[in-house]
């Protein structure tokens, strides 16, 4: 392979299916992250992005969800890689949370209510650290019997049912001891104070900040290549918000794992990402390094979203905003999604669809303002008005 | 220093008229316990609020989740009976002077003309207190746009119904002149007379608050208050919400308040701001200065810790450590001093300050505490299982900053550890500069926020 990246999403189209239609979640979507990188996948509410990363750990239900086309690469050692949308269920079990794991938007949501957070953490290492846990008991994990690992796997699973653990509780204790510290070591590492008592302690008695770390303490518990975090702070406070993505930041530097946003909030891409991949209705419309596209936005919807930002300089009331909604979904023309609210749009942008097109070195937009009439064979009094390339967004 | 002192009613904004004027309001629920369902404590969701909101004008209330804004904004609608406090009604400037003035005195010490002019101002203008009808006129002329648009519109009535409601009410009109004033109303906030006899399961996020404000504009209200009414939106949709806030402002020459967390809205849209913390507010002031120039610690984290499109990235030097302290028990003097960077000697450091942050950062010494022996707030004697960890308890108090409020150093004795800090009186909010005001005591002693005396020449 001569590229070097750590997940490569090609062509990706994601479809539900409804009483009243089809819908086109997740149109043709490509992408790729490379090793230690920050990608943000930006949009707003219904543009696709939650389903293209809830995709690439397999996590859309089907039915009513379809993969539709498209393959999603996760690169394995000696230039191997795996196709996770066709590999065997049991493959990708083994991928989700060891190589690829998911912080929800919701941690309130997202953390069992009926279980303390040592025995939710404990499950992790139960799942993929069974030989740590052994050996950190005393047992070599090669020669320990299956009783041993029996054992090992219910002091770690929340059901914790007994019966093999009474017979040999010396080991038992061993073991449980050895996963405790695990789970300890895991929260203290998200600068958690006395993660001693927050094991003990069930998530309706921490905060928002707290849970949000737990749920990071288990997501990087097993050192994934990949951490998908969607919108990990939209449930909670401006200044909770700024240390918790400080806290994935250093994570991520310290462990040399790329992180893949997904968000809303662009300020936050400007701060926090390398690169940022904009979606709007089910497509990315724009991509490129994070400071040029926030800087100088050259498709359309991202000029508009960076105008309806609330700016102490705009002038009260003259916000940008986008006249218009998104549209619906449901079996959508074949046309670029944007031009019933696009001031530049033209004839041609309600037949063709536009395509990713490299602007600049590493900057990609589709939109036909960047396109050439003869390349689409449409007429060229149909086409809208050329963009100058690299042109900074005056209005 | 300029600041007026010792006034506990601060009453911002004097020389314009009031649409709502609080004075010392306070909302407590009460927490009970057990099977007799004994009253355990109190959580002070508000905890002494004053504030005067001028007539045409935004005022902008931000703070995080939990520090009683939601709250607030509930007791000036009337949808919440405030436990103690007063809610005034369009003042005037010199009836919210009089107001002050007999406020602060005993009632009974009132002279004849005094007391006529207080029964006046009780019955005329003071909620709970004033006439029937004009408890109906206040209801019309203050009107709320709540957060969720999804929840707050009943999903059986059509928007005919729910816009022509409080016309209803209020029998303002009906039949074929109700139908008229609806789409009078659905055309002002960018919808049309197709949109009528729909449900609003039909509508999408952004047309759900458009009729939620047509709803509230419906009995042509003077103040309208804004309870997160963006917060559920997408960015390009809540501009066209802010645009259409701002044209009906300037059309019908509306009052708002402006309750938010998202400081790039209320930045953008507020003219003055008012800073809440666990139930207090901690610094107002117009909103640019407050932006540039913060005159409170936690203003000046919240101000940095939010992301912004341009600039730098914000040093954030000062960060608030540990989390929300409980609002049952609220820190004494200045609310925030527990986790503030700047905190000193006269912050108001208590027992359970010292006791708290012993459990958060040394919780293996803090369980060993057996009992803990209080004379008040500000005294106490801890007693420990073993003699080793009370000197290492004791060892804690004298690196912190907390040690500077004590009067006497803490007192080892064998196992229990004697504390006595200086009592601090409840901070309050004072005007330090033209119209800034602050309730950080360091800032009210300095003239400026610690650290950054110099930069105000």
């Amino acid at each position: 392979m001569s590229e070097n990246w750590l997940l490569k999403v090609q062509d990706l189209s994601v479809h539900f299916h409804s009483p009243r239609g089809v819908v086109h979640a997740v149109d043709n979507v490509s992408f790729e992250i490379k090793p230690g990188e920050t990608l943000a996948l930006v949009g707003e509410t219904g543009c696709g992005k939650s389903v293209t990363a809830r995709s690439i750990l397999r996590l859309v239900p089907e039915p009513p969800g379809e993969y539709a086309s498209g393959k999603i690469l996760l690169s394995q050692d000696q230039d191997q890689s795996i196709e996770i949308l066709s590999a065997p269920i049991k493959a990708v079990r083994a991928i989700r949370g060891e190589r690829i794991s998911m912080i929800f938007q919701d941690p309130g949501k997202a953390l069992n209510p009926a279980l303390t957070i040592g025995r939710q953490l404990a499950e992790v290492f139960g799942e993929h650290r069974m030989d740590m846990i052994l050996e950190n008991a005393g047992i070599e994990p090669d020669k320990a019997s299956r009783a041993d690992k029996m054992i090992a796997q219910q002091r770690a699973s929340f059901l914790q049912i007994r019966l093999f653990s009474l017979l040999r509780s010396k080991k038992g204790k061993a073991l449980q001891k050895s996963i405790d510290d695990a789970v300890a070591r895991a929260l203290a590492d998200t600068g958690i104070p006395n993660p001693r008592k927050i094991m003990k302690s069930y998530p309706h008695e921490l905060s928002g900040g707290m849970k949000q770390r737990v749920m990071i303490a288990q997501a990087l518990a097993c050192d994934p290549d990949l951490l998908i975090a969607d919108e990990p702070t939209t449930a909670l406070d401006v200044t909770i918000q700024a240390r918790i993505l400080e806290l994935i930041q250093e994570m991520q530097k310290r462990r040399g794992m790329a992180v893949l946003y997904i968000t809303h909030d662009l300020s936050l891409v400007r701060e926090f990402a390398d690169r940022v991949a904009v979606m709007y209705a089910g497509r990315i419309v724009e991509t490129g390094p994070a400071v040029d596209v926030l800087a100088s936005p050259q498709h359309p919807y991202t000029q508009g979203l960076l105008g309806a930002i609330p700016h102490r300089r705009t002038p009260r009331g003259q916000l940008a905003a986008i006249p218009g909604s998104v549209p619906q979904l449901v079996s959508p023309p074949a046309q670029c999604h944007f031009a019933s609210r696009c001031k530049w749009a033209a004839e041609a942008c309600k037949s063709v669809v536009p395509l990713l097109n490299s602007t600049e070195t590493s900057r990609k937009v589709a939109c036909l303002r960047f396109d050439t009439a003869e390349k689409l064979s449409v007429d060229i009094g149909d086409m809208p008005a050329r963009a100058e390339m690299g042109e900074v967004a005056a209005e | 220093m300029s600041g007026t002192t010792g006034s506990l009613a601060a009453n911002y904004g004097v020389e314009t008229d009031a649409v709502v004027s609080l004075n010392d309001i306070k909302v407590h629920y009460p927490v009970k316990e057990g099977v007799l369902q004994r009253v355990a404590g109190q959580v002070r969701a508000v905890d002494g609020v004053d504030l005067t909101i001028p007539k045409g004008k935004t005022l902008g209330l931000v703070g995080e989740s939990g520090c009683g804004k939601t709250t607030l904004g509930r007791v000036i609608a009337g949808l919440v009976s405030p436990t103690s406090g007063d809610i005034w009604m369009d003042l005037t400037v010199e009836q919210q002077r009089d107001v002050q003035r007999l406020r602060n005195q005993n009632e009974k010490d009132f002279s004849e003309q005094d007391r006529q002019l207080w029964k006046q101002l009780t019955t005329g203008n003071r909620l709970g207190s004033m006439s029937r009808e004009k408890q109906r006129e206040y209801r019309r002329n203050c009107q709320v746009v709540f957060q969720d648009a999804f929840s707050s519109l009943n999903p059986r009535q059509l928007v005919r119904d729910i816009v022509g409601r409080p016309l209803r009410v209020h029998q303002e009109a009906s039949g074929e002149d109700l139908n008229r004033k609806v789409i009078e109303l659905l055309e002002r906030v960018g919808l049309g007379a197709e949109h009528m006899l729909r449900y609003p399961h039909q509508f999408s996020g952004g047309q759900r608050q458009r009729i939620s404000i047509a709803r509230a504009l419906a009995l042509n209200p003077a103040f309208v208050i804004l309870d997160e009414p963006t917060s559920a939106l997408d960015v390009s949709v809540q501009a066209q919400i802010l645009n259409l806030l701002v044209e009906l402002q300037a059309d019908m020459g509306l009052t708002y308040l402006f309750i938010t967390h998202d400081l790039g809205v209320v930045q953008h849209m507020s003219d003055n701001i008012a800073v809440m913390y666990l139930g207090q507010i901690v610094e107002y002031g117009p909103t640019d200065q407050v932006f540039d120039n913060p005159l409170h610690p936690y203003s000046k984290i919240l101000r940095d810790s939010n992301p912004s499109l341009e600039g730098k990235r914000s040093d954030r030097d000062w960060e608030l450590s540990g989390t929300v302290p409980n609002p049952i028990e609220p820190p004494h003097g200045c609310r925030l001093h527990p986790r503030c960077p700047v905190a000193a000697a006269g912050c108001g450091w208590s027992v359970d300050d010292v006791l708290n942050s012993a459990e958060e950062k040394t919780p293996i010494i803090f369980e060993t505490i057996t009992t803990v022996e209080r004379r008040d707030d500000f005294n106490a004697e801890v007693k420990f299982r073993d003699a080793e960890a009370a000197k290492s308890f004791a060892t804690q108090v004298k690196s912190s900053v907390a040690n500077l409020a004590l009067d006497r150093p803490p007192e080892l004795k064998g196992e229990s550890v004697k504390l006595s800090f200086n009592e601090v009186p409840d901070a309050s909010i004072q005007q330090i500069q033209d119209g800034r005001w602050t309730s950080c005591t360091r800032t009210q002693e300095l003239g400026a926020l610690p650290g950054f005396e110099k930069d105000k020449g």
